[in-house]
């Protein structure tokens, strides 16, 4: 195999061959010089390469591995199966079955800790997708030549969007859970159902699509992990010289090698200033032909303040997920309720939630950010300014208002993120204890009346709005701190006081931290 | 005639999106822009297009790692301009060239000037050669034949054959961008063909040399010509060995004028001979003579084809009126020249003009074509039946479509299930076929068969190998199947990702090409000590290009390696320094670590040596040793499957052949190697290597921080260098 492989090996740069053997295509080959990229370009999106974990020779062996993605997903892989099959035909009480416990006390807030933490961790572990990818390799671990499914690629026309399909899918998914209490906790079958339905889509789109489209694209929490989870510590597989990446002649990290496929998520090494779209599945690092890839970890916040590309479709997610988590927010107040009762009343639609309020209150949301960005627009941009050219596609267009929403919102990310985590918290708080329970219950011991069942980490509202108030105080702070550095940087040169334009970048992040903080005393109040 | 070259100024119709999510600013698809319409959005960093410059060529479509670019509109590129074709007045008996090149330089430079110069050129790696074609185009709107033809030289020894013989639809052409876009390709044949036509081919520059090489070439066809044409030029002594009465193999015997006239297959060798090649005619080698010859020469190419005629083993087929093409063709060629008697090969075969004689020729691929129109040339009706379907033909598309303008009539889905006749055929059974799919063969359909009356069946089906030189050569033939993923460098080209055009009968040109490859390095490699193996030889039958190409390439390695018969020497011996491969397999670095150590060890005893862990070792790495070393760590538990590490133990099943080449082996062990060498020293065998020596090394074994020398490891190297460079160097049993 490697021989067969190599035999077609252009040794223009073998030492060993002989003077007689030089290849006359590896002669005429006389492509145009790579550009350079503009001095800056990546000087502040690269880690140090003292951060290179990939140095540890035992870490290389392990990721040089190609079992190790396959025993990442295994254990999830196992425990999502069971969930599929507990909740179906488990008992009815959610609390006690294993499907929902796991899902929705454990699962759910150590998803958003991963994120939070280390960006795209649950990605590189996650079965829905790793299911999809081992049908469609048909292979656990191997690299193989051939793939099952028609491989087309997602169409510009949608792809433009990039994540706000992810988005559209959460809206639709968290729509049906509240519409089915499926997380309440309700019935643990439609936990089943859920799950199901999301392997299900997932392998009916990496049947269809090529590499990971699904997990870029069209999964609900992508765009979630995408976002909130910049906030993270991993830089994910970077180059280790550019210089390097930008001579290479093949590209293997991207095409695909004996030893490692292309990049899953179309994302290049060589180019990325950001963990965003990294999966962290070690392909890319696998197939290096010049073992100029590691695997870097930097310091939390850096992919949001650190990036000079500035995505469309990254800022109205933001600016949509958070107007989903305050929906979340609002829903658990009393005058909201008699809100969505009444509009259902009048829209003769059977009962919670109102797909009016719901998708009202999130665009919103969406809508008071675009209205800041606005304002600061109008009270800030220089009157001469005139943005770049303009791309064609809804990611790379440009305009006044883009030159202040994007950074915006790029800046209020850790509010959004920590927003989304003190939202999961009192489930895990009160009830992760039922998880243990739940297990003990497969094998008919643990009960409702178990004191474990009963117990709580903090059971009290009070206890419950201190943590969550915390969390809110952390993620508002770190907010205030990468919008201060992102208008410094992003929105300064494009208006005129820069220190004014910090300090009220700052104060907005600030602004949204308080409402959301206030929101959860009022919520927790209202329980 | 230039009324017919206009140019299409379409600029503005065409459309180039990249997909901004996608594209992740690797510039592969800016590098390769022939019009140069690319470059880099330096905030967002990724492609912008310069839709006004893009000429539709779907370069970068084809070279993007993420597919995220894609070009609408139509291909900017004139109209072709091909010369018509002569057609004589009167068939029968007229052997004129029927394909004609160009006659002026604007016809020639308005279809140079169609070629793009692609940074990258596809056409390149679509010639079994590698010609560097955007070049000599380039020289030809230059007006420069002199350089056209140094270009061609450095990959080429017969371009003037070669255009007018290769199926260029199916190589560079189908693999000319325009091609792979869908479009009309540049006309690369008619190009070199005006090279050749209108500069002569350049003979030989000799080299002296006082001691020279002695090479023994057996066979004079198209891979001999190439061997020794190299060899003759670096200053080798050549012998060639032809078992005819007249030098050149099929391209004289077998392809007749109207396709290829006898003084453009002839020139080669008039030039060969002048530069001092040792011709000698009518001397068949037999197999078992090899061995002979390797006495008197250093090395020694078999080139001698494959010319044994494949003869369809059908109810009926040893009825008098059924022949093969190799005589057919032989005797019509010679009943065609002048001087030559068409009446008495007629009467010969059986066969009598005037009264619709019918000739059946079994097949549809070049060779057929050939025999069919010479049929139509003896005065006879000729019919062509082969059991592929049309889109699939074997035969070059103008070829095919000339044959039936001369009126020879080609079915395709038809397969012969019997002939029938009272001791001389008669009439013949061709059973229907389908065929949907271009990779799956033919089925034979039940229906009722077609019964045509023939006077004579020609079986023209291909040739096949020698089966006496498999007992001396078991490793042929070659299978050219490229098994596994294409290197980057081939893929990034873009040649893989092809639409097959209908323009090339939808063949798939990049994997052809990419088997080609594991042709010509098969022959690069040594198949037996100081024996290699060149063309159809080799590989079974394929082209005359392939042949002159692997040619070349067999005669680049003998140079390199620089074999010695045993009386050669020492002087003769001193001028090479031995060049010694360390291949290793390691786990946790100690193997690599001891091949670096018996590396230094062997470099101090003169050897050139490279070290190289075995997944990055290729077939040009083991042409270019003259000996191996292989290291491997032993894999299994203490007990169960302790053996040479799969690494090793893949790649040696994967090697084709080491060439009787010597090889040291050694394994590194934590407890126990058990029989971990003996092993490998058995696939070694296997692998058609010679194991000169073994060790194996445990953990005490190690050199570093060692008292005394030499360690275990330096011993080692010594011992190598002992048996190997003195092996090398000295005498070969």
């Amino acid at each position: 195999m490697a021989l067969q492989t190599d035999v077609t090996r252009e040794g223009h740069r073998d030492v060993s061959t002989g003077a007689h053997l030089i290849d006359p295509i590896a002669v005429a080959i006389r492509t145009r010089r790579p550009e350079d990229p503009p001095s800056g370009r990546f000087n502040e999106t690269d880690p140090s390469p003292g951060l290179d974990v990939a140095r540890n020779p035992l870490v290389a062996k392990i990721l040089h591995d190609r079992k190790f993605q396959f025993l990442m997903i295994l254990p999830n892989q196992i425990i999502f199966w069971l969930v599929i099959g507990i909740g179906l035909l488990g008992t009815v009480v959610p609390g006690l079955n294993f499907a929902t416990a796991i899902t929705w006390y454990l699962w759910f807030a150590l998803v958003f800790v991963m994120m939070v933490v280390v960006g795209r961790a649950w990605c590189a572990m996650c079965p829905f997708g790793g299911f999809g990818e081992w049908v469609q390799r048909h292979t656990f671990w191997r690299r193989k030549d051939s793939s099952i499914g028609l491989g087309l690629k997602m169409p510009e026309k949608v792809a433009q969007y990039g994540f706000l399909i992810s988005v559209s899918a959460f809206l639709l998914l968290t729509w049906i859970e509240e519409y089915f209490n499926i997380a309440g906790p309700g019935n643990p079958a439609s936990t089943s159902f859920m799950v199901l339905g999301i392997v299900g889509s997932a392998l009916l789109f990496f049947l269809l699509f090529e590499r990971r489209t699904f997990c870029r694209y069209v999964c609900p929490l992508t765009a979630l992990i995408g976002t909130v989870g910049t906030m993270g510590s991993v830089a994910g597989f970077r180059t280790r010289d550019r210089e390097v990446c930008q001579s290479c002649e093949t590209k293997d990290c991207m095409r695909g090698d004996a030893d490692g496929y292309g990049c899953p998520w179309y994302t290049w090494p060589g180019s990325s200033d950001s963990n965003s779209a990294c999966g962290l599945c070690t392909e890319c690092y696998k197939a290096c032909p010049s073992d100029n890839i590691g695997l870097f970890v930097q310091k939390p916040l850096t992919s949001v303040v650190a990036p000079s590309r500035r995505r469309a479709d990254v800022a109205w997610s933001i600016a949509l997920l958070f107007g989903l988590v305050v929906y979340q927010q609002l829903n658990a107040l009393t005058v909201f309720a008699n809100f969505d009762t009444w509009l259902n009343n009048h829209t003769f639609f059977p009962h919670y939630p109102d797909p009016i309020s719901y998708l009202g209150i999130i665009v919103a949301v969406a809508a008071v950010m675009a209205g800041f960005a606005w304002v600061f627009k109008q009270s800030f941009a220089r009157t001469d300014y005139t943005p770049a050219i303009s791309g064609r596609s809804f990611v790379d267009r440009t305009s006044t208002f883009r030159a202040y929403f994007l950074p915006l919102m790029y800046g209020i990310i850790p509010v959004v993120g920590a927003d989304y985590f003190a939202r999961q918290l009192p489930k895990f708080f009160q009830h992760v204890p039922r998880v243990p329970v739940a297990i003990g219950h497969l094998f008919g011991f643990g009960s409702t009346q178990s004191s474990l069942y009963n117990a709580s980490l903090i059971s009290s509202n009070a206890g419950i709005i201190a943590v969550q108030v915390g969390v809110m105080a952390a993620g508002t702070l770190a907010a205030m701190w990468t919008s201060w550095r992102i208008a410094g940087r992003d929105l300064a040169p494009v208006g005129g006081n820069k220190r004014a334009v910090q300090i009220s970048a700052a104060s907005f992040a600030l602004a949204l931290g308080v409402v959301t903080a206030v929101l959860y005393i009022l919520m927790n109040a209202a329980d | 005639m230039t009324a017919t070259i206009s140019t299409t100024e379409t600029r503005a119709e065409r459309h180039v999106t990249v997909f901004v999510d996608r594209c992740a600013g690797c510039q592969e698809c800016v590098i390769r822009c022939p019009a140069g319409a690319l470059s880099m959005e330096p905030v967002t960093w990724t492609a912008i297009a310069n839709d006004a410059a893009c000429v539709g060529c779907r370069q970068c479509e084809r070279t993007c790692p993420f597919a995220a670019i894609t070009v609408e509109g139509p291909l900017a590129v004139s109209e072709r301009y091909d010369p018509p074709i002569h057609q004589p007045v009167e068939l029968r008996g007229n052997v004129e060239e029927t394909r004609r090149g160009y006659d002026t330089w604007e016809e020639a430079i308005a279809e140079a000037n169609r070629c793009l110069a692609c940074p990258d050129p596809t056409c390149m790696r679509g010639c079994p050669a590698h010609n560097d074609i955007p070049q000599f185009v380039a020289a030809i709107r230059e007006h420069d034949l002199e350089k056209a033809h140094a270009i061609l030289r450095r990959t080429t020894v017969i371009p003037d054959i070669c255009s007018r013989v290769c199926n260029q639809a199916a190589q560079c052409e189908g693999a000319c961008t325009w091609s792979l876009a869908g479009g009309v390709p540049v006309a690369i044949g008619r190009l070199e063909r005006f090279i050749a036509d209108h500069a002569p081919v350049p003979a030989p520059t000799l080299t002296k040399s006082d001691d020279p090489i002695s090479v023994g070439i057996i066979g004079s066809g198209p891979a001999g010509i190439g061997a020794a044409w190299d060899l003759i030029e670096a200053g080798a002594s050549v012998t060639v060995y032809e078992k005819d009465d007249t030098a050149g193999g099929l391209p004289v015997w077998g392809m007749p004028d109207f396709t290829l006239p006898d003084e453009v297959a002839a020139r080669p060798w008039h030039q060969l001979v002048e530069a001092g090649v040792d011709l000698r005619l009518n001397t068949p080698i037999p197999a078992d003579s090899i061995d002979q010859l390797l006495t008197v020469h250093d090395a020694v190419v078999v080139a001698h084809g494959a010319g044994i005629p494949i003869r369809l083993p059908v109810p009926g087929a040893d009825l008098e009126g059924v022949v093969d093409a190799t005589m057919f063709l032989k005797a019509a060629k010679a009943a065609m020249m002048p001087g030559g008697d068409a009446a008495a090969l007629r009467a010969e075969l059986g066969v009598s003009e005037g009264r619709g004689a019918r000739v059946l020729v079994l097949g549809a691929g070049n060779t057929a074509m050939d025999v069919a129109r010479m049929a139509r040339r003896l005065g006879l009706e000729a019919t062509c039946v082969d059991w592929l379907d049309e889109r699939f033909a074997l035969a070059r598309p103008d070829e095919l479509s000339e044959a039936r303008h001369e009126g020879v009539e080609v079915r395709f889905l038809r397969t012969l299930t019997a002939l029938e006749g009272d001791g001389r055929v008669q009439r013949a059974q061709l059973a229907h076929t389908v065929q949907p799919e271009r990779t799956k063969q033919p089925t034979v359909l039940k229906s009722v068969p077609d019964v045509l009356d023939v006077d004579l069946v020609v079986m023209a089906m291909g040739y096949r190998l020698d089966a006496s030189f498999r007992e001396v050569l078991p490793s042929l033939p070659v299978t050219k199947r490229h098994v596994g993923l294409a290197h980057g460098r081939w893929t990034a080209s873009g040649i893989l990702k092809n639409p097959a055009s209908a323009y090339n009968h939808h063949s798939p040109v990049g994997s052809l090409a990419l088997d080609r490859e594991v042709g010509l390095w098969a022959a690069t490699l040594p198949q037996r000590d100081r024996v290699w193996v060149a063309g159809d030889a080799l590989t079974g039958p394929a082209t005359v290009v392939e042949a002159m190409a692997q040619g070349r390439r067999a005669a680049r390695s003998i140079l390199d390696a620089h074999p010695a018969r045993p009386d050669r020497s020492e002087d003769f011996r001193a001028d090479h320094q031995p060049r010694i491969l360390i291949a290793y397999a390691s786990a946790g670095g100690t193997t690599a670590a001891l091949s670096q150590a018996i590396a230094d060890g062997l470099g101090l005893a003169g050897a050139r040596v490279s070290v190289k862990p075995v997944g990055q070792v290729g077939a040009k790495d083991l042409a270019a040793a003259d000996a191996i070393v292989l290291g491997t760590w032993v894999e299994g538990l203490v007990v169960a499957k302790v053996r040479p590490a799969k690494a090793m133990r893949d790649w040696l099943a994967a090697t084709p052949n080491l060439g009787a080449k010597p090889v040291a082996t050694f394994c590194t062990f934590a407890v126990n190697p058990r029989g971990a060498s003996d092993e490998l020293g058995k696939l070694v065998a296997r692998a058609g290597g010679t194991v000169v020596t073994s060790e194996v090394f445990g953990p005490h074994d190690r050199s570093d921080g060692a008292r005394l020398h030499p360690t275990k490891p330096e011993a080692f190297a010594n011992r190598i260098a002992a048996r190997v460079i003195t092996r090398v160097a000295a005498v070969v049993a």
